[in-house]
């Protein structure tokens, strides 16, 4: 069995009397893609940043490769890349200035920013756009930018937050096949999505938030089974039946 | 230390990239130095016309005007006595200068001529300051005719020619005007104290501030878009960021100063190397005065527009209270008031080397007060500073 990356041990938050994450507990192993899934206003994006160091939990305890995200926040930060929900860009600078400078934030020297950035850009397809300025691309470049800043430093885990959202299927299969490829690199991801083929597609295992607690966690294919054939329902079928069909918001 | 200067480098990046942003804080400064040089830049000596009648029109009457037309600053304008009576009559002009037929006549007979001025009313301070010159053009037209009289009559039947005289008499008189006997010499102590020299101090801090205030809304928009978050999930610390805003602040509230004063200096010669130079570290101290506050009100406004409003009020009162555009009366209310205003502090300072040919080193109580700011500042929004409601 590999090692467990990240260890999340009973995440509490709240925002005055509203409990936004309520005792999450949940952990990762090394190489593993690890999928996060709720419906809007479930906590997923303020466990992610309580994870990333961003946020501060009320209580509970994470560690994240060894280190400890309250005692050891600047070696937890060191060794995290994360692609935020909304888009994170300054959409006044160029794709490559962008990827350049916060490689720099991350550490790196200028000419390792460069060739990383390069590297990335191509990876995105975006290498002959590298030097427009954000603001005129696509929708679907810009979220593959935003995800190509979080490889910036070559980060042990990634919090991806949404990284599809809102983008054609050509960007997104690119995007898949970017997480694919890290995956064979033994890249340990955490992914939150709301597209449920994405997260049976690329994750290993699933939890689903609601509520601020993880009501359900396994396999994609142990999950299906529990309701059904794993054959012939969906994951979709399954977050369903477990979340229930009122809506959120 | 090397991520705030990277933090700085990449903010001063986005302002240049910002057209319009760049394009109002640099233009400005631009723009209200040329309405300054538009009030105040051709006043700085007296121009004026002196209307004048010559009914005269002999040889000593164009010698009068003749040396008139050499005066700098003032124009000749002649009128037939009905123009002057009428231009007199409906007060377009105050004053007029009237050569007597007899004027000639009278000099070259050894009498006495007279010149006359009529005038309406006290005929203002523009009349007045004509009638000065024509007077002393008079009198120097007087003393030559008193001279040239005086030595031909004590040499007269002494066989020496009229027309050597005369060459003698004009030589003895050009020499007495290139070194006259009483000399008078402006000494201007630091600068002029002029239009420029009083607004300069408070337009320049008036921009700092604005700027900073622009500044303090950038970083607020920056959280909003979220790049303020992500780079707090890199190895960047909220001190580094600090620094690295605080130093991209200043710097862009220097540019613009940097602009005003060089401008001031270029045109006005307001200033010598020296106090250019000491102006220059007031106008860098308040920058960071500035920054600080900007930090404040980047940590406690929620939205771009919440800090530009609160930097507007909190701007426009500093600089009213600031004294920027009047002097404050030292026992009045308003004084104790305007102290608690930072741009008194920097406008005492520039008045101190621009107006009063003062040193830094006399004013580091202004200075003093102003790092003191500064610091306090830098701390205060360091204390209050959140990423997002509830962040680090
Ligand atoms: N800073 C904050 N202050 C107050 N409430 C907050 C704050 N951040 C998040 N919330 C609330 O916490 C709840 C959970 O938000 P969160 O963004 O974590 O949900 P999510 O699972 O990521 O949802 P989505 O799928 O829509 O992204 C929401 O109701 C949100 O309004
Ligand atoms: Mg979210």
């Amino acid at each position: 069995m590999a090692e467990e990356f990240l260890v999340v041990k009973d995440l509490h938050k709240s925002f005055r009397d509203f409990k936004v994450v309520n005792g999450v507990s949940f952990s990762i192993k090394k190489g593993e893609i690890f999928g996060l899934l709720g419906p809007n206003g479930a906590g997923k994006t303020t466990t992610i940043r309580m994870l990333s160091t961003v946020l501060e939990a009320d209580s509970g305890d994470v560690t994240i490769g060894g280190y400890s995200i309250r005692q050891d926040a600047a070696a937890v930060r060191s060794i995290i890349g994360v692609c935020p929900q909304e888009l994170a860009l300054y959409e006044d600078l160029s794709a490559l200035d962008n990827m350049v400078f916060f490689g720099r934030m991350v550490g790196l020297r200028g000419s390792e920013a460069r060739a990383q950035a390069m590297t990335n850009l191509e990876m995105m397809g975006l290498e002959d756009r590298a030097k427009g300025k954000v603001a005129k691309y696509s929708g679907g470049m810009k979220r593959r930018i935003n995800l190509a800043i979080a490889l910036m430093g070559k980060p042990q885990l990634l919090f991806l937050d949404e990284p599809t959202v809102g983008i054609d299927p050509q960007s997104r299969n690119n995007i898949y096949e970017t997480i694919e490829g890290l995956r064979n690199k033994g890249m340990t991801v955490l992914y939150t999505t709301h597209y449920m083929e994405e997260a049976d597609r690329l994750c290993e295992r699933v939890a689903i938030m609601d509520g601020g607690q993880i009501i359900k966690m396994d396999t994609p294919y142990k999950l299906k089974g529990e309701i059904g054939s794993p054959e012939q329902v969906t994951l979709e079928d399954v977050f369903l039946k477990f979340t229930g069909r009122s809506l959120r918001d | 230390m090397k991520r705030a200067f990277f933090i700085a480098f990449n903010e001063v990046k986005l302002y240049l990239q910002d057209r319009g942003d760049l394009a109002f804080s640099l233009l400005l400064p631009i723009i209200t130095f040329a309405l300054l040089y538009g009030a105040f830049g051709g006043q700085t000596m007296f121009e004026g016309t002196a209307y004048i009648v010559d009914e005269d029109k002999g040889t000593y009457s164009s010698v009068l005007l003749e040396q008139l037309g050499e005066v700098e600053g003032l124009e000749v304008e002649l009128l037939t006595p009905s123009e002057a009576e009428t231009k007199l009559e409906r007060s377009d002009i105050l004053l007029v200068l009237y050569i007597p037929e007899d004027f000639t006549e009278a000099l070259v007979s050894g009498d006495k001529a007279e010149l006359v001025f009529r005038q309406r009313g006290n005929g203002e301070q523009w009349g007045q300051v004509v009638s000065s010159i024509v007077r002393g053009v008079a009198e120097e037209i007087n003393q030559e005719f008193q001279v040239r009289g005086q030595v031909s009559e004590s040499l007269q039947g002494k066989g020496i020619s009229q027309d050597q005289i005369e060459v003698a008499v004009q030589e003895f008189l050009a020499q007495e005007r290139e070194t006259p006997v009483v000399g008078v010499r402006e000494e201007v102590l630091g600068g002029s104290p002029d239009f420029v020299n009083q607004f300069l101090p408070g337009i320049v801090t008036m921009y700092v501030l604005f700027a900073i205030a622009m500044a303090a809304r950038v970083i607020v928009e920056e959280r909003r878009k979220g790049t303020l978050e992500r780079l707090l999930t890199t190895r960047l610390s909220v001190g580094q960021l600090f620094i690295g805003k605080f130093f991209a602040s200043v710097s862009r509230g220097f540019v613009q100063t940097l602009i005003l004063l060089g401008l001031s200096y270029a045109v006005f010669q307001i200033f010598t190397p020296l106090s250019f130079l000491s102006s220059l570290v007031i106008a860098l101290i308040f920058a960071g005065t500035a920054s600080g506050i900007g930090l404040i009100i980047a940590s406690i406004a929620r939205s771009e527009d919440g800090a530009a409003w609160i930097a507007v009020v909190f701007s426009v009162t500093s600089f009213m209270l600031g004294g920027t555009f009047f002097e404050i009366a030292r026992d009045s209310a308003f004084y104790t008031l305007s102290r608690l205003s930072i741009n008194v502090y920097a406008n005492d300072a520039f008045n101190v080397i621009i107006n009063e040919g003062g040193s830094l080193g006399d004013v580091g109580p202004q200075l003093g007060i102003l790092a003191g700011v500064m610091v306090v500042g830098l701390l205060i929004s360091r204390l209050i500073f959140r990423v997002m409601p509830g962040g680090k």
